[in-house]
């Protein structure tokens, strides 16, 4: 069983289907720092993905700073750094934008979208959740 | 090098044309799906590339080998699981390697031990008293256990239950641990295999409709709703990739083969000013269908 949840869906690269999952179970902290992540092997069995799809969706990890090659060990979840915060915000520049012209496409009020990611956030930091902000 | 190269290759039955000026080209490493609907040719390509018949005109070659000249020295590098491959099914699963065995050279005996414990298969049973999915798993260690440079399967989905299309497409998976072979899978049913190749093939009518690496595929094709919301499109010099137009009441619906996400908004909004456009992602079937309809019938004129 692979360590984070992941339920992969046609139509969209299996590459970064499983770099966002993984992020994401970096921020919920189920993955935590220090952890041993898949193999390539193990990812590509699970996944039934080619094995050199699960290679270039850990390498993409190891890229963007989520996860840490180590010689013997394997690749193992960063610690988990906070960064330049303006540095972090710029990361997900793309993001909002395509949110804020979908919700604009959708005719969805500035207030209601602002309501709804903050419920996004806070369900991601309810309890029995080990958020790994401070 | 890639693993197979096929140029302009046609072959013709009598008056039928199987395989028409087809090219293809499948990278070295990694899963090549070859896909198409039934009769688009996939098994008369396969033929050509075994050398088991010949081509018409244009040529192909597996392996650097041009495929009129393979024989049994490069048939020995090539692991070739047929459509319906057919087993001796009195023989016992080790009688069978025995006799596999003495055919190759290379042939791996720690590979070949290595596999019956990966695909946990009973040596001394009958293969006639094997489930499908261990009788596919026998088939495809025969065809693996001398180290191959080239896995080719044809259709070997066709006529399992999903469970055991599952267990095998895992055995694929495990066998990739202990050698590097390029794997090359033809199938019609395209689901099977979208999360499984790295590049895809597809083809239809004998012809090459696709040949990319899946990513760029999903990337480039997205289903386009607009709605026009009472703005007039602007209809002449519609892109010529936008695929299947279609609109119905206040809607035009299409499919953008050549989308991304930079440069795509501004050409909508030059086509629809003011309109709310929505483009969503496709699976590989949504894609391969769209190609193979856009080729079936003469674009009928749209009305808009």
């Amino acid at each position: 069983m692979l360590p984070f949840p992941i339920g992969l869906k046609l139509g969209l690269p299996v590459t970064e289907q499983i770099i966002f999952a993984v992020k994401k179970a970096v921020v919920v902290g189920q993955l935590k720092p220090g952890e041993k992540f898949p193999s390539v092997r193990v990812l590509s069995q699970e996944l039934r993905i080619s094995p050199n799809t699960a290679h270039k969706a850990i390498a993409s990890l190891v890229d963007e700073g989520v996860l840490v090659a180590t010689p013997a060990i394997g690749t193992v979840v960063a610690p988990h750094e906070a960064g330049d915060r303006k540095d972090c915000a710029h990361l997900l520049g793309p993001e909002v934008e395509r949110l804020v012209v979908e919700a604009k496409n959708l005719g969805i009020e500035r207030e209601d979208m602002q309501a709804a990611v903050a419920a996004h956030w806070e369900k991601l930091e309810a309890p029995g959740r080990q958020s790994s902000h401070k | 090098m890639n693993a197979i190269e096929i140029h302009n290759l046609t072959r013709r039955f009598g008056r039928t044309d199987a395989v028409v000026d087809l090219s293809l080209s499948v990278p070295t490493g990694g899963i090549f799906a070859l896909l198409g609907p039934n009769g688009a040719g996939k098994t008369t390509t396969i033929k050509i590339l075994m050398n088991l018949i010949s081509p018409t005109s244009g040529r192909a070659s597996v392996l650097g080998v041009d495929s009129t000249r393979i024989g049994p020295k490069e048939r020995a590098q090539i692991g070739y699981v047929a459509e319906n491959q057919d087993l001796p099914l009195w023989m016992s699963v080790r009688q069978l390697l025995d006799y596999c065995r003495p055919f190759y050279p290379s042939w791996d005996r720690d590979l070949e031990r290595a596999l019956l414990v990966q695909f946990d298969l009973p040596e001394d049973r009958k293969l006639k008293n094997l489930s499908r999915g261990m009788l596919m798993k026998v088939a495809l260690m025969s065809a693996l256990s001398y180290r191959p440079k080239l896995l080719v399967l044809d259709e070997p989905f066709s006529g399992l239950d999903p469970l055991v299309r599952d267990e095998f497409v895992q055995g694929i998976l495990e066998a990739s641990e202990f050698g590097n072979w390029t794997v090359f899978i033809s199938s019609h049913d395209i689901e099977e295999v979208e999360r499984l190749a790295d590049h895809v093939g597809v083809i239809d009518g004998g012809r090459t409709k696709l040949n990319e690496s899946a990513e760029s595929l999903l990337m480039r094709f997205r289903r386009i709703e607009v709605n026009l919301q009472g703005r007039t499109p602007l209809l002449e010099k519609m892109p010529a990739e936008w695929l299947a137009i279609d609109r119905v009441g206040t809607r035009v619906m299409f499919v953008d083969s050549r989308y991304s996400e930079g440069t795509a908004e501004a050409l909508f909004q030059r086509h629809f000013p003011d309109a709310v456009v929505t483009s969503l992602p496709m699976t590989l079937r949504e894609i391969s269908l769209t190609i193979f309809r856009s080729g079936r019938k003469t674009p009928k004129g749209i009305t808009l």
